[in-house]
């Protein structure tokens, strides 16, 4: 069985996992055909694919996802307001993916990770650095339509309301990262 | 120019809502589970009339009416 902290947290990967699955679903249905539309079924199907493989995970640790009713994604709207058209969208989503890769990798460097975890995190990462790159080209790909430095701004202004979020929603999630951390330190001690 | 008929209609059908429920004071965050329907609303508003919203131009629209009064403007 894993500890009631690290299975939280596994939790809220999944749970942010299957938020981003609708969120990429429902916009790959509303959004007109070409790449964008492309790219966005695969980024739906990929975040489909790692919350089954967060439930893989804590099934083979032995537990069972705690159904959590919130997600780092359901603050970002009250953070950065509605966005108004796909670069906007777009441009949240960067901000988001680099927050997601550098949170996995900051659990990834954790000390005595059970292997299940190691192999979870490693295969999302992987998918996550397409994710930024398919979304990076996209907004490149708008530039005409938007200006280089207005999608710049853009992109500015969700950083800001992801750092608003990060303080605000995460800080449970820290303080059981932190408590993890502190409980595998001892265990190393010992 | 917008029928602002045509985009009430579009906003009611797509958000499955009862004849009589898009109406201009209906709230629209009271009108969805929750907040990512309306990011999905706003653009197929947009790629059914052809226009371009953005986040700025959203950021009072808090109604039905405030929505449809914002489409319509973009014409």
């Amino acid at each position: 069985m894993i500890h009631e902290n690290e299975l939280w947290i596994l939790s809220f990967y999944r749970r942010s996992e299957i938020s981003g699955a609708l969120f990429f679903g429902r916009l790959a249905q509303t959004v007109r055909a070409g790449p964008i539309q492309r790219d966005l079924t695969k980024h739906f199907s990929d975040e489909s694919l790692h919350a089954w493989y967060w439930t893989d995970c804590i099934e083979k640790l032995g537990s069972k996802p705690i159904a959590l009713d919130h997600s780092y994604q359901d603050q970002y709207i009250e953070a950065a307001g509605l966005p108004g058209n796909i670069m906007e969208i777009l441009a949240i989503t960067q901000v988001f993916e680099k927050r997601v890769i550098g949170q996995y990798a900051l659990h990834r460097a954790l000390p005595g990770l059970p292997p299940e975890v190691e192999a979870t995190l490693q295969r999302i990462m992987q998918d996550e650095k397409w994710h930024i790159q398919w979304v990076g080209d996209a907004l490149v790909s708008l530039e005409s339509e938007y200006g280089k430095e207005h999608i710049a701004k853009t992109i500015e202004r969700c950083a800001a309301a992801d750092r608003k979020v990060y303080e605000k929603t995460l800080d449970e999630h820290s303080g059981r990262l932190e408590a993890l951390i502190a409980q595998r330190r001892n265990r190393e001690k010992r | 120019m917008i029928d602002p008929e045509a985009v009430r209609g579009r906003i009611a059908t797509f958000l499955r809502l009862q004849p009589g429920k898009a109406v201009d004071g209906a709230v629209l965050t009271d009108l969805v589970t929750e907040s990512f329907v309306l990011v999905q609303l706003v653009i197929d508003l947009q790629e059914e009339f052809g226009i371009r919203l953005s986040g700025e131009g959203l950021r009072e629209v808090r109604t039905v009416g405030d929505l449809i009064t914002t489409v319509t403007s973009r014409a």
